[in-house]
């Protein structure tokens, strides 16, 4: 195995740093959910290099867990956005306060 | 393979960036979509197939379908109308580099430690891929996949139920 461990975790990390920043920096709802799917793809990147470099299967079965956690997340995240746009609020999260009220 | 694995990199950080920097949803879409094939090929690199192909299906497949059809639907262009916000966006780099920072060195002074399993490359290769993996998820992680199908059915009804309730 030429790839060292160390380029998998770094890349990871990499990526996950970009979707903090994308989750910190973008106003747009849909554009937050696809930077929460940045860093569970980072983390699921961390967990199968792990396993694949410790010969055992754990990170694999933990990584496609995440995927399916992920896959309902989106599902009930995008059935609250398309409820907050019916309702007619603008599309910012800063100005998403419906659970005040 | 090392050329290959800066290739892939390369491009996974490219189109990271996008889905970070683009003004329209629907370009971010397009670059996480892009962005989760290439690490469907990492994880091809990493002998992890069966991933490979649970990627492609759900993540780029079904995930994503969601998404352009939820961009399409409701308006592609509420981002751009946004009143601009002037310099917050600094603190988010800001913060991005700290973290990177702080990640990187954790790597590099902590190394890489951990008990190696028995299940090489060789001794996959011997059951097959696809079949150690069904054996440890319903064997060893039966409890585990057994709540996650119920988070799935709740999921299911809950989304369904926002679907149907209007709010004023």
């Amino acid at each position: 195995m030429p790839v060292p461990a160390y380029s998998f975790l770094l890349l990871s990390g990499v990526l996950f740093t970009m979707g903090a920043v994308g989750f910190l920096i973008r106003r747009n709802p849909l554009v937050v959910f696809m930077c929460i799917e940045l860093m569970l793809n980072a983390v699921n990147l961390a967990f199968v290099a792990i396993s694949r470099y410790l010969n055992s299967l754990d990170g694999v079965v933990f990584a496609f867990l995440v995927i399916t956690v992920a896959a309902a997340e989106v599902v009930v995240g995008i059935a609250i956005i398309v409820q907050v746009y019916r309702a007619g609020r603008p599309m910012d999260v800063d100005d998403l306060d419906l659970m005040k009220e | 393979m090392v050329v290959g694995f800066a290739l892939v990199a390369a491009w996974e950080i490219v189109t990271a960036a996008g889905v970070v920097a683009f003004r329209k949803p629907m370009y971010n879409a397009l670059s996480l979509v892009a962005n989760m094939l290439g690490l469907a090929v990492l994880f091809l690199m990493l002998n992890a197939q069966f991933l490979f192909a649970a990627q492609v299906i759900v993540y780029a497949g079904a995930v994503m379908v969601l998404f352009v059809f939820i961009i399409a639907l409701i308006n592609p262009e509420s981002d751009v109308a946004l009143p601009p916000r002037g310099n917050e966006w600094i603190y988010g780099a800001v913060f991005g580099v700290i973290f990177a920072a702080l990640l990187v060195s954790l790597l590099f002074n902590r190394g890489l430690t951990g008990r190696s399993g028995t299940l090489t490359p060789e001794a996959i290769a011997a059951v097959g891929n696809v079949q150690t993996i069904g054996i440890a998820l319903y064997t060893k992680f039966l409890f585990p996949v057994e709540v996650t199908s119920l988070l799935l059915l709740i999921a299911a009804v809950g989304a369904v139920y926002l679907a149907i309730r209007r709010i004023r």
